[in-house]
């Protein structure tokens, strides 16, 4: 059974697609999620085999969650749209899988076959956009946090919190998709600092660096790291 | 005759001679070859009249003077040189005064080259000062009549100056001066004085005829401004020459387009009327794109349908769009009217204008038609995503129950139906929102429990008119751009209420999303506020209001008509 997880806005597409998949017989839908901060840690738990993805969703696409997901478990991708062009001339161009709204049959069964043949293609990261907005769980909602807005990032046992000046935030992005796509610099292990916002570094005298943000928060820097931050601040 | 040689003698004897250049001056005027400060002023056959005219003028000048004993003449002779210097320049004036001076000069005595040199001399001067307010671009001050007296009066001192440098003996010279100074001073500043105020006369003449057929040409300027916003047919054509005729008071006004005649009013009616064009002469004026005049003197109008017409001259005056001709205005005049020129000039200026205001319909009429052609595409664009992610999710409702997916396709079919069949240019606000209600269902449907809607409708407007598709793109861009991209629940609200003698529509989100989408996009909604201020005026429009995160409001507002208010 090929194991999949369904992220689209509307319900009633998920349900379809569900239904349509579930008579095929040979995928069996682990979860479906109407949103990317909902989608994010049900990849993380689930571990899918295959992402049934819709790209026009409500703050953030699916382009721009395929750039979210961690790529060392990036599940394969199926985009799912009701109607763009440019989009589907992309995947085309890209051999990636999709299917256009209202999905036929036919259609899915191809996908399923080139799904279980491994001859589905990677999906196409030139398309992920940067991720300018970083979703986060806030009270009881979902909270999106400008990436500009960022003092610094933390990760910890507890998981990886997003610092600005209205608080901190968890977030399901990973140090490494949030260095390598939200354009955060790594100081550290476990910190990475928004550039824009460091107001200044001074050397401790164990080696260790601290770099302190324009909203007055410290961050630590360490040896490793210091040479390349000094480098991108310019130093 | 006996010479005699007293002032007042000389200086009666100078006014008679003045006497006489003041009504060659007045007929002179109203030659058609005399039009200073016209551009074509000086054109070679207008310097050709200035030297015949005012050399003759010098010419009689000196046969009109007092002879005094010795040869010597009291002469009006600088009139004529100093007068072609002013309004001619300073060759003309030089040439003038050579002429005169060698007649002069054939009449013999012993001041006859002195007198020959200073009118020469005079023509000089006057030229320099012609050259002078020429360069500076202040040619009416040459018309000035304190000017040419001062000039005048000033060359005939140089004058007497000459004689005393240049006639001899030296004592008669002295005396002559004497005797003929003050007089000659005096008569041939007044003389050159005097032809100034006659122009200006004249001038004052042709700007009351002027001003009578500017506002002549005005007052059919906006009479017919209307009439051609119609376009130009039949009706219009019928209108246009009821316009001439009234305002012109000619005999008959015809109008034509290439290939017959619109309408014909005035006298002749009888037998003039619509049909194919007959008269070879509006042939020639369509054919030729030219001016075509008869002036019932020397060239007559015949008429090609009747023995017996009454008219005798006409003008046939070309209607242009760009370059190419639409038709003809016909203005003619029974024998025995003269054609007067006054109504010929009008007549050239009147297809001038016309032809213009042809051209502004026209533009008008593509601007609406643009509006109407960028409506057609808006209705055209329905947006595909809305119409695959509808039908989708009617198949996923079909699987559950029929009933319900019925009820959206046929949502869906109304909503398609509207949006193509709706054409006119007003619906009913309840029209507008059955439109959006359709919208509404399936969008709800889409969305489920992620988006509610409002509604507050004053039920008093229901029967207010707005241009169709008023409603419609402003609720879709709500959701669009708005709600559909909302991770908490969505709300929109819809009201209409009044506020004085307007009606306020509100299409409000709680997503606070709007953008101001520059020149790019927004076409739908820069549309709706065209053509809401086209046809409601400047007053009525579309205003969108936001505050970022929480809310983005669109208010239309139009007007209220007396009979709902």
């Amino acid at each position: 059974m090929i194991r999949a997880l369904l992220v689209d806005d509307e319900p009633l597409a998920r349900d379809e697609l569900a239904a349509l998949l579930g008579e095929t017989g040979q995928v069996e839908v682990v979860g479906s999620c109407g949103n990317a901060a909902e989608a994010l840690p049900a990849i993380r738990q689930l571990r899918p085999d295959v992402l049934f993805l819709d790209i026009q969703m409500p703050a953030v696409s699916g382009f721009e969650l395929l750039a979210m997901i961690d790529p060392e478990i990036l599940p394969r991708v199926v985009f799912v749209t009701a109607h763009d062009g440019y989009a589907v001339k992309a995947f085309e161009e890209s051999a990636a899988d999709y299917l256009l709204k209202p999905v036929e049959k036919e259609r899915l069964a191809r996908t399923i076959a080139r799904l279980r043949e491994g001859t589905v293609g990677p999906a196409p990261l030139q398309l992920a956009a940067p991720v300018k907005r970083i979703p986060c769980l806030g009270h009881r909602a979902i909270k999106l946090v400008d990436v500009a807005e960022v003092e610094f990032v933390r990760s910890s046992e507890a998981g990886v919190y997003v610092v600005c000046p209205a608080g901190e935030f968890f977030t399901e992005l990973t140090l490494k998709v949030l260095e390598e796509r939200a354009g955060l610099v790594r100081c550290h292990k476990q910190y990475l600092v928004n550039i824009d916002r460091v107001d200044e570094i001074s050397l401790g005298d164990n080696l260790l660096g601290v770099v302190r943000t324009k909203g007055g928060q410290e961050v630590p820097v360490s040896r490793r790291y210091l040479a390349r931050l000094k480098e991108r601040i310019g130093l | 005759m006996e010479p005699r040689s007293d002032l007042l003698y000389i200086l009666t004897e100078l006014a008679r001679a003045l006497a006489i250049f003041v009504v060659a001056f007045y007929l002179y005027c109203r030659s058609p070859l005399f039009r200073p400060l016209k551009t074509e002023w000086l054109e070679p056959k207008a310097r050709l009249s200035l030297y015949l005219f005012f050399s003759g003028i010098a010419i009689i000048g000196s046969h009109l003077g007092v002879w005094l004993p010795g040869g010597a003449v009291a002469n009006t002779r600088a009139v004529g040189s100093t007068l072609a210097g002013i309004l001619g320049g300073p060759s003309l004036g030089v040439l003038v005064g050579l002429t005169a001076g060698a007649h002069r000069v054939s009449l013999g005595g012993y001041s006859a080259l002195a007198g020959a040199v200073a009118t020469t001399l005079e023509g000089l001067m006057a030229g320099l000062v012609h050259l002078h307010f020429r360069r500076r671009g202040t040619p009416e001050r040459l018309l000035d009549w304190k000017l040419a007296f001062g000039i005048t009066f000033l060359g005939e001192v140089v004058h007497m100056g000459i004689v005393v440098l240049l006639a001899r003996p030296l004592s008669e010279a002295i005396h002559l001066t004497q005797v003929i100074g003050p007089p000659m001073i005096l008569a041939n500043s007044a003389g050159a004085a005097l032809f100034m105020t006659v122009v200006r006369d004249r001038q004052s003449v042709y700007d009351q005829v002027a001003a009578a057929s500017s506002a002549h040409s005005l007052g059919i300027a906006a009479r017919t401004l209307e009439i051609l916003a119609k376009g130009f047919d039949a009706t219009s054509a019928r209108a246009l020459a009821q316009v001439i005729l009234e305002e012109t008071a000619v005999g008959a006004v015809a109008v034509t387009d290439t290939v017959q005649v619109l309408a014909f009013v005035g006298q002749g009616s009888d037998h003039h009327g619509a049909g194919p064009i007959m008269s070879p002469l509006s042939r020639q004026a369509i054919d030729g794109n030219e001016l075509v005049f008869k002036d019932g003197v020397k060239d007559h109008f015949v008429c090609p349908l009747h023995s017996g017409c009454p008219l005798d001259s006409v003008l046939v005056a070309p209607l242009r769009m760009e370059g190419t001709v639409l038709g003809t205005v016909q203005l003619y005049e029974p024998r025995g009217k003269r054609f007067r020129n006054m109504n010929r000039s009008l007549g050239e200026g009147l297809t001038a204008l016309l032809s213009n205001q042809l051209l502004l319909a026209r533009y008008q009429e593509q601007k609406s038609l643009l509006v109407v052609s960028e409506l057609k595409l808006v209705q055209a664009q329905v947006n595909p995503h809305f119409l695959f992610n509808a039908l989708n999710t009617i198949v996923a409702v079909l699987r559950k129950d029929s009933g319900r997916a019925r009820e959206l396709l046929i949502h869906l079919a109304s909503f398609f139906r509207k949006n193509l069949k709706r054409q006119a240019d007003l619906a009913t606000l309840g029209e507008e929102l059955e439109h959006v209600s359709a919208y509404l269902e399936i969008e709800k449907a889409r969305f489920a429990d992620r988006i509610t809607v409002e509604t507050e409708i004053d039920g008093s407007l229901l029967e207010l008119k707005l241009p169709t598709f008023t409603l419609q793109p402003v609720v879709e861009n709500a959701f669009k751009h708005g709600l559909s991209h909302m991770m908490k629940p969505g709300v929109a609200r819809i009201r209409a209420y009044r506020q004085g003698a307007a009606a306020l529509i509100e299409v409000e989100d709680n997503a606070g999303a709007y953008q101001d989408p520059g020149d790019q996009g927004g076409l739908g909604m820069r549309i709706v506020d065209k053509r809401i201020k086209n046809l409601m005026g400047t007053d009525f429009g579309l205003t969108i209001s936001c505050v970022p995160q929480e809310l983005t409001r669109v208010t239309i507002r139009v007007p209220i008509p007396e009979a709902t208010a």
